[in-house]
């Protein structure tokens, strides 16, 4: 008896998988027995219950919290719903969402916002399930939020800049979800056979739309950060993000490069020679051609001043002129609405 | 978006107090998960799919929301035939490989792909049944905590104020060349996106402005619960007795 191939038959799963990669990401209702399913549940119920317990926290400082949170919700579920395109696979797949929502909110925080997402998909869209919502919460709220968040802080924390720090809190927020979901997978499925070569199989068959989709993913969350620390920094201070020093510590760095520059700069300049000098009067003088004086000297005297209060005065005078041209006669006619009002509305005006 | 809105308003089965269909639902769902064959879980997926035609779902729904978990089946089935097992059921060479399918394979991909059409039959037979307000009141009333079932409701609520600004954002950047080419496309979506996010903290700001000048004190008010009728027990009990019996032989 011939054993097949297994490249076959990480073909066929990753060739099966490609059109509706939404496969990948949740796992599907009834897929896991009922002792992986309640396992899974068990693994998610503390850091749920953690999350429950920051985001009544964080209400309780501020009302706005919890819509915040719901609309966060709302956001993670369309972003999951997109499709993007995957290079190399030729095909589309969907982000997970939960690398900057870790960032923004917190991995605890995330965890709920990430159940929300996939309850509702789970309900009404059969993406991933009821059964399985402990495993999904696992790979992509639980792996998803947390390895995004520590990816972000831990290069943060070094100095790494922010856009970096949130590209490599996508990337490794995504693969860490594909890595648990292949764990969920083998181990629900594997029935009496072994685990980990079909472990390897499963996450062999992720590799071409997920390697490419966590790079994809990585940038959208670094366009996202970007994007928000440039518009709404203060979004950031107030999700924790960043810290207002560090804004502040930004800002007059800017400030003071920009006074540095503007002083400095022109002072600087003027100890510079031009093309003129450098190049054209250069090459004139070894053609035998000496600088002259100019017939009309701009740098001597008070000249530039004396043409431009001659420009002043005749600008002033034909402004002056010309302006019943230029404003009063563009508008409607001044008198024409009193004259053209009925004596009734005259009488009731004047009365008023 | 259609998905999220259906309701079969009209049929019997809607009259139904939420809390019972959700609990009759997540016994049967146990039952599937974990009975060990195949004939329980496609008598229970057969049934749903015979309440849902009752309901009158339109094709298209009802094609979207199974299309995925069929496609699930297959990958599975074709994993597990040609993958587990040790008797050959029948061998055959397509494109140099030799593939030889296992009868175990087999068993254990139709159990596994029976599993997944009767968990799936029966969780769309409930949101068909079920308007998303009265799942959450039933939710609420087994326990889960008030906090996730509020996020619920505002991520329900604005999932379709989002996905139209997502939709005009889009729009908007197909007519000024979005999405025109691959570099182009990954930095169009990135804006959407993060323009969404804008809008969800604007939107939150202005929503929970709203909700404090209304008395909002950080706690929605819930739902108002009624008692249950005797019928709806009497159905709830007979359903469970009965497919209990089927569990078990």
């Amino acid at each position: 008896m011939k054993k097949v191939a297994p490249g076959f038959v990480i073909a066929l799963i990753g060739g099966l998988a490609l059109p509706q990669n939404a496969v990948a990401m949740h796992i599907a209702e009834g897929l896991l027995p009922f002792n992986w399913a309640a396992f899974w549940f068990a693994v998610a119920l503390p850091f749920f219950a953690w999350g429950i317990y920051r985001l009544n926290q964080r209400s309780s400082e501020d009302l706005s919290f919890k819509p915040l949170v719901g609309l966060m919700a709302a956001v993670v579920f369309i972003i999951s719903c997109m499709p993007i395109p995957v290079p190399f696979a030729g095909t589309c797949s969907h982000p997970c969402g939960t690398g900057i929502s870790g960032i923004l909110v917190g991995p605890a925080i995330s965890v709920v916002i990430t159940a929300a997402a996939l309850l509702i998909q789970a309900l009404f869209l059969a993406h991933g399930g009821l059964s399985t919502l402990g495993a999904d919460v696992v790979s992509m709220g639980v792996m998803g939020s947390f390895t995004g968040f520590l990816t972000f802080r831990a290069l943060r924390s070094v100095k790494v800049n922010m856009a970096v720090a949130a590209f490599m809190a996508g990337l490794f927020a995504d693969w860490a979800t594909y890595f648990m979901t292949s764990v969920e997978l083998a181990a629900g499925i594997r029935g009496e056979g072994a685990f980990l070569p079909l472990f390897w199989k499963v996450l062999i068959a992720f590799i071409p739309t997920q390697l490419p989709l966590g790079v994809l993913e990585g940038a959208m969350t670094a366009g996202m950060v970007v994007l928000l620390y440039k518009k709404r920094p203060d979004l950031l201070i107030k999700m924790r993000v960043i810290k207002a020093r560090e804004v502040a510590v930004i800002g007059a760095v800017l400030i003071a490069l920009t006074i540095f520059f503007s002083g400095v700069a022109p002072a600087e300049a003027s100890k510079w020679t031009g093309v003129d000098e450098v190049v054209i009067e250069k090459i004139a003088k070894e053609q035998g051609r000496e600088p002259r004086e100019p017939l009309i000297n701009m740098e001597q005297g008070d000249l530039p001043l004396f043409i431009f209060l001659v420009a002043g005065v005749v600008g002033g005078f034909a402004a002056g002129y010309y302006w019943r041209v230029l404003i009063a006669e563009k508008g409607p006619p001044l008198c024409r609405g009193g004259a053209e009002r009925s004596p009734e509305a005259s009488a009731k005006i004047r009365g008023s | 978006m259609h998905l999220l809105e259906y309701y079969a308003s009209d049929h019997w089965l809607s009259r139904i107090d939420a809390r019972v269909k959700l609990l009759v639902t997540l016994i049967v769902l146990v039952m599937v998960l974990s009975y060990r064959g195949v004939g329980f879980q496609l008598l229970v997926a057969a049934l749903s799919l015979t309440l849902i035609m009752s309901m009158k779902i339109p094709w298209r729904i009802f094609l979207l929301r199974f299309s995925e978990p069929l496609l699930i089946v297959l990958v599975v089935l074709l994993l597990k035939i040609f993958f587990t097992g040790h008797d050959p059921l029948f061998s055959f060479n397509i494109l140099g490989f030799h593939l030889t399918a296992y009868r175990e394979g087999l068993a254990e991909g139709i159990a596994i792909g029976s599993r997944i059409m009767a968990a799936i039959s029966l969780m769309a037979v409930l949101v068909y049944a079920t308007p998303f307000p009265e799942l959450m009141a039933a939710l609420s009333w087994l326990k889960v905590p008030r906090g996730f079932i509020e996020i619920l409701l505002y991520a329900y609520r604005y999932i379709f104020v989002l996905f139209e600004e997502a939709m005009v954002i889009y729009q908007a950047q197909k007519n000024r060349l979005g999405y025109a080419n691959f570099r182009n496309r990954l930095s169009s979506f990135g804006i959407l996106t993060g323009s969404l996010i804008l809008k969800a903290f604007e939107q939150s700001q202005t929503l929970s402005t709203a909700m404090v000048q209304r008395g909002y004190d950080g706690n929605m008010p819930l739902f108002q619960r009624r008692p249950f009728r005797s019928s709806e027990i009497f159905l709830s009990c007979l359903v469970v007795t009965v497919m209990g019996i089927l569990w078990g032989i």
